[in-house]
């Protein structure tokens, strides 16, 4: 009796081995899927940069809100705060929120791209186009 | 107002910045357009070694000889090699007086500019630009602001910076030639680490001192973060002008590397042989159109 369970667990071991086998190499997939999703991150947050007046500005939900608010109050120029906390003077509201907006969206979309290219894929070489 | 893209690179025997030089300043011809000139200061010797080269890629040159005191730098190649070199990187401080242009932007010879973000330094009303946020390609420096020691101050990168002829900017080059001069003190007095004279931290100093040496912020450039492949990495395919596969060393463990793509996207890749090896097609892709 005492061996029947013994080989019992060797037994249940080599399935554990396997499926520990089959995690860690799950595991290396998700290494590579994050890494590419955190350089993908980078990217875009790096794009999402608009420079007028002599400021910078980085791109971002809020940034497009305030400016809606801005138009839709009325207000044809005003002074806001940069990146560097830095006051640029906007002369032409409508314009510049046209300009943000644009590039939020093309940026965030070519985003959404690549990370469903990413995400559909288990196999780096089709992702990566090796 | 002129603009101009300054490039710096001098020979060792170890490695051509020459040849490196001109694979980055074909990328950043390719990438922006709102320059006037592409210029490369160099010396004498390095220039006689690769002139037909540097006249192709660059629309002027600067010869600068100054002496150079010994340097001794650790250049890695993944972790399959180590080697010692001299590293000449004692010149930048110099660029403010040896630059022709009213706004310049000064980028290492391993900065591979990829994406047009950086065009939007131009008519700035920052002085001077320079980031202290940077991304580890591999993930492995989780922090992204470095400091020249746990009790010292932020590190600010040199790899690019922008300036403009101004009142700021002379002062600021003024004091990193003092710095320089007088580095074992800063060195001491900044809890230094590392042997390594590096302009990374005589401009965080000089940025420190001329701030009146508090905390301060120093208006970064439109990029958000530097994105650095360190020298554990290795290039494995260039495809394009704007597009770069890399062989990023795992976290965990640096010897096994994980792929990644960079496309669109700025990448300062400081394993210079891994340059070394992909020379050719870099230069390729930088070639003017």
């Amino acid at each position: 009796m005492a061996d029947t369970s013994k080989e019992t667990e060797i037994e249940a071991s080599k399935e554990d081995l396997q499926r520990l086998e089959k995690a860690l190499d799950f595991s290396n997939t998700m290494k590579t899927f994050n890494l590419n999703k955190n350089n993908l991150k980078v990217k875009t947050q790096n794009l999402l940069s608009h420079s007028t007046a002599g400021g910078s500005f980085t791109v971002d939900q809020s940034l497009i809100s305030f400016m809606n608010f801005v138009v839709s109050s009325g207000k044809t120029e005003i002074t806001l705060l940069d990146k560097n906390d830095i006051p640029v003077h906007i002369e032409d509201t409508e314009k510049f929120l046209d300009d943000v907006s644009s590039l939020y969206f093309e940026v965030v979309n070519d985003y959404y791209n690549e990370y469903q290219k990413l995400k559909s894929s288990r196999k780096i070489e089709k992702v990566l186009e090796i | 107002m002129s603009r101009g893209i300054i490039i710096f690179a001098q020979n060792n025997e170890y490695i051509n910045y020459a040849e490196q030089a001109c694979a980055c300043a074909g990328y950043a011809r390719r990438n922006l357009s709102l320059f006037d000139e592409v210029c490369l200061i160099t010396n004498s010797e390095t220039l006689q070694s690769e002139e037909k080269l540097i006249n192709e890629y660059f629309d002027n040159v600067i010869v600068s000889d100054n002496f150079q005191p010994e340097n001794i730098r650790l250049f890695k190649d993944t972790t399959d090699k180590l080697d010692y070199a001299p590293f000449k990187n004692m010149s930048r401080s110099e660029v403010y007086k040896l630059s022709p242009y009213d706004e310049t932007l000064v980028i290492d010879s391993d900065y591979f500019i990829m994406n047009d973000i950086l065009d939007q330094v131009w008519n700035s009303d920052n002085d001077v630009m320079i980031n202290s946020k940077y991304r580890d390609i591999s993930g492995r420096h989780k922090e992204n602001i470095e400091y020249i020691d746990n009790f010292s101050i932020p590190m600010y990168w040199a790899t690019v910076f922008y300036f403009k002829k101004s009142d700021f900017a002379e002062n600021l080059f003024t004091l990193i030639s003092h710095i320089k001069h007088n580095y074992k003190y800063y060195y001491y007095l900044y809890n230094c680490s590392g042997n390594l004279y590096r302009n990374d931290f005589a401009f965080s100093m000089a940025l420190h001192i001329l701030n009146g040496s508090v905390a301060f912020d120093v208006p970064s450039l439109p990029i958000e973060y530097l994105n650095n492949s360190f020298d554990l990495d290795d290039i494995f395919r260039i495809n394009a002008y704007n597009d770069v596969i890399m062989y990023c060393a795992d976290a965990e463990q640096v010897s096994s590397h994980i792929l990644s793509r960079f496309k669109d996207m700025d990448v300062h890749i400081m394993n210079k042989k891994a340059i070394e090896r992909f020379i050719d097609d870099l230069l390729v892709n930088g070639e003017k159109a």
